[in-house]
């Protein structure tokens, strides 16, 4: 028994947060409060990493603001949804499932030769929350869906997705899951992603692994010494996996993809593998950290495989925990050979359109996982990054992006999601000769210089759109390169559409002129 | 794993000050006690911060994100004291208050760093809704105390909390530790007390009389311990305090319907008025010298 006075409070409060996780609550803390995270920024990634350093990084109001995703629909149900012999239910108001209707269509794109499974189809059911059900409570109607996914489908998993309206009334979702989980053979998963709990949408995919963690990931039988579980973006393309399982096959490793397609038994023995590695640091930080404090899997979170000098050390660093040491070296040496002269000819192309012998300068738009790592491979490519924008940046990365402006010397750095105002004012300021940006975050629009979007989806099955690993280093490089060359479609974009904004917007030298400064 | 307990009943019956008097009694003990207001008002921990209110939990978090340093306050013979805080009258949501400040300080391992013995949550009114059911759910308070007096609409509200406490009791919700009987004048509220207890299945922890003590200490901005500590009203907090630490009842209780709850009503108040009456024609008698 400790008396009140003189009781000593622990070590400092951000190292706690970060790097222990409760898995006896019912979800993850939000990302604003694990990781100080923000998702509006405008200036050098030196102040921004002090600002992180000294805890001074908030989230101001903007009295402009454009429309993103939430928690919940920002890619966590399409996610969720691709799960194969799971059902999800969106415990909500019709609305918030509406952005998985069209994904099924897209997956539907990759050929079942590249390996999408021929029995693929995306089972979700909602709730479909009404006003009687915010007034009377609606434990009845989820339990009545769970029961309905059962009958129905069989899942082995049965996602429950809640939403702003249950987060509000304070629906006992683990309640309602107790009671119901000893009448149905799937196993029940209930995830907090709630619209309103977090500004910052990595804080879904946090919650979503929290409820991995906690409900489906099974103790270890055995060991497999032969299995790397990658929690795959999204973002990254189908070409990727394809890349990430031929380097790790030809080490004779077996990747466990989570969790887009994955079937139940995936998720299962996350337990069992050898070491869980990135593809996204910020994506899999969770996932990594609970599956190392529970079970002991070991993992790293940099760097990702973009780029050779990333790719070189990626594989190294699986190789370290799965005993392949020698294997590793001679793989590097055999895929450096085969890819390395492809990567040097697109380099020196670039070397000879440079105008004034200055480098191409390319301005990327980028998740903070992906800041970090291709800013190295645009480095190798002899691109110059004199600003990036991130979606998103909290401490999670501090160290990462400390050793990129120590390599590479400062840089601009806008954090925003979806603000595509404010994208197409810094792009407009600085006059890169390259833009990368997310089909979501605005997409292209006439400028004189070129917009090139690159953030393809899983669905994308297109080997000129692949990014990861030597392959996707070369594809990728080659893609900038035609880009770079090729401007009819900016040219024919910038007649033929007027500009999306007003001129005073684009001459305003303060990309976060709408934020309230006064909060 | 610290104890945690949640205080409800009726609005302005008692609970703040009993839970006050209670953390206070229970620190002086020796033990390490938090205490945490869930109510917009903000007030559950004044009188142990000798008047002076404390910024709240959703204010901190609202004026500057991923600030957690800030939410717990010192205060008599450091208890650490919490409010949750949560809107204006009259706007927003103060349920969804509730979760979010609990939330807040669960997941972040707050409670945690602190690791007090005790955790006493303070809930303004009776469980409206999801949100003032949050402390009895699964996982936060595993026993809950209740605050009445003998008066109808307080009893009224305890036996509404007893259906939540069954609602929740199915999905392992916390359940009853025991009822407070607040501000009681004479043995027929007791009586009464005791009788509505009886009669669904749940008990007596103690009873408090209404002492003039008590407001003295208020105004003074601080809790009868802290005020009075030889009065006798310190005694009867001291006594509750030692009741509550060591008590591991968990009552289930069997609320009465809401008209079998006015009819068992009507007999115990007309006899407490016919008390009432009594006392005063007595005082008129002893007055006319008769
Ligand atoms: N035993 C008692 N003797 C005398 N006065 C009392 C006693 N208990 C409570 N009071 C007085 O009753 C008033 C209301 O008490 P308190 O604020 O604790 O109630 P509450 O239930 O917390 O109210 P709310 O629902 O508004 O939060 C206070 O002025 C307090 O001093
Ligand atoms: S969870 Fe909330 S923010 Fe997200 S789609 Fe539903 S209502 Fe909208
Ligand atoms: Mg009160």
């Amino acid at each position: 028994m400790v008396h009140g006075n003189g009781h000593h409070r622990g070590s400092c409060r951000k190292n706690k947060i970060k790097r222990i996780l409760d898995l006896d609550k019912d979800t993850c803390p939000n990302r604003e409060q694990r990781a100080n995270g923000t998702n509006v920024y405008y200036g050098k990634a030196s102040q921004l990493l002090q600002d992180a350093k000294e805890g001074n990084i908030n989230i101001p109001d903007r009295k402009f603001q454009q429309s993103g995703g939430c928690v919940l629909n920002f890619y966590l149900s399409n996610r969720v949804t691709t799960i194969r012999d799971a059902v999800t239910i969106f415990n909500a108001p019709v609305g918030c499932s509406a952005g998985s209707l069209g994904y099924r269509e897209l997956y539907r794109g990759v050929p079942e030769a590249l390996g999408r499974t021929n029995e693929y189809n995306n089972a979700w059911l909602t709730t479909n929350l009404q006003q009687e059900d915010v007034i009377y409570g609606a434990s009845e109607k989820l339990r009545d869906a769970i029961l309905k996914a059962e009958e129905r489908y069989h899942p082995q998993a049965i996602f429950i997705l809640t939403s702003c309206t249950t987060g509000i009334i304070g629906e006992d979702i683990e309640g309602t899951v107790d009671e119901v989980q000893a009448e149905v053979n799937a196993k029940i998963v209930p995830i907090h992603c709630e619209g309103i709990r977090s500004r910052l949408v990595q804080t879904g995919y946090d919650a979503f692994w929290h409820a991995i963690l906690k409900y489906l990931v099974k103790e270890p039988e055995k060991k497999q010494d032969d299995l790397v579980n990658v929690a795959s973006m999204l973002s990254y393309t189908w070409q990727d996996r394809l890349e990430i399982k031929r380097l790790l096959g030809k080490l004779g490793l077996r990747v466990n993809f989570i969790p887009e397609f994955a079937t139940v038994s995936d998720f299962e023995q996350l337990s069992e593998a050898a070491v869980t590695a990135p593809i996204c640091p910020t994506y899999t930080d969770y996932l990594s950290r609970g599956l190392e404090q529970k079970y002991g899997v070991p993992y790293f979170l940099y760097p990702s495989p973009v780029g050779f000098s990333s790719t070189d050390e990626w594989l190294r660093n699986i190789a370290k925990y799965t005993g392949k040491e020698d294997e590793v070296e001679k793989l590097i040496e055999e895929e450096h050979k085969i890819w390395e002269p492809k990567l040097n000819a697109i380099k020196q192309e670039f070397v000879s359109l440079r105008k004034n012998g200055e480098k191409p300068t390319v301005l990327g738009s980028l998740g903070q996982g992906r800041l970090v790592s291709q800013m190295p491979y645009f480095d190798e490519l002899g691109l110059a990054t004199p600003a990036a924008m991130a979606q998103d940046f909290d401490d999670l990365l501090i160290d990462e992006l400390e050793e990129i402006v120590e390599k590479s010397g400062d840089f601009q750095l806008m954090v925003n999601t979806f603000q595509a105002a404010e994208q197409a004012n810094v792009t407009t300021n600085l006059d890169p000769d390259l833009t990368l940006t997310c089909p979501f975050q605005g997409g292209t629009w006439e400028r004189d210089n070129n917009v090139t979007r690159i953030h393809s989806l899983r669905g994308d099955p297109e080997p000129t759109s692949a990014q990861a690993g030597y392959a996707g280093a070369v594809a990728f490089g080659n893609f900038l390169l035609h880009a770079f060359k090729n401007r009819s479609y900016h040219k024919t974009l910038s007649e033929k559409t007027e500009k999306s904004y007003k001129d005073w917007w684009y001459e305003q030298d303060n990309p976060l002129y709408y934020l309230n400064e006064s909060k | 794993m610290p104890k945690q307990i949640a205080i409800y009943g009726k609005g302005g019956i008692g609970k703040s000050t009993t839970t006050s008097n209670l953390s206070a009694a229970l620190s002086d003990l020796g033990y390490s006690v938090m205490q945490i207001g869930c109510d917009p008002k903000n007030d559950s921990t004044t009188t142990l911060r000798k008047g002076k209110s404390i910024p709240t939990v959703l204010d901190t978090v609202r004026q500057r994100s991923g600030d957690l340093d800030n939410l717990v306050h010192e205060g008599y013979n450091g208890i650490y004291c919490v409010e949750a805080g949560g809107p204006e009258p009259g706007v927003g949501c103060a349920g969804r208050g509730i979760i979010a400040a609990i939330e807040l300080l669960d997941n972040n391992g707050i409670i945690d760093e602190y690791s007090p013995d005790i955790i006493i949550y303070d809930v303004l009114g009776d469980v409206v809704c999801g949100g003032f059911a949050m402390p009895i759910r699964k996982g936060i308070a595993d026993q809950v105390y209740t605050v009445t007096s003998s008066d109808y609409m307080a009893i009224y509200a305890v036996n509404n909390l007893f259906k939540g406490i069954l609602k929740y009791s199915n999905n392992g919700g916390a359940l009853l530790g025991g009822v407070i009987g607040n501000s009681i004048k004479s043995s027929l509220q007791e009586d009464m007390i005791k009788d509505f207890t009886e009669r669904t299945n749940s008990d007596v922890i103690q009873f408090v009389p209404r002492s003039p003590t008590v407001t003295r200490c208020e105004l003074d901005g601080v809790t009868t311990i802290e005020g009075a500590p030889d009065s006798r009203q310190a005694e009867v907090y001291r006594e509750l305090a030692r009741k509550v630490i060591n008590n591991k009842d968990k009552y289930l209780p069997t609320p009465f319907d809401n008209d079998d709850l006015a009819d068992w009503a009507s007999g115990w108040i007309n006899q407490l008025l016919l008390n009432r009456k009594v006392e005063i024609d007595n005082i008129q008698e002893e007055a006319s010298g008769i």
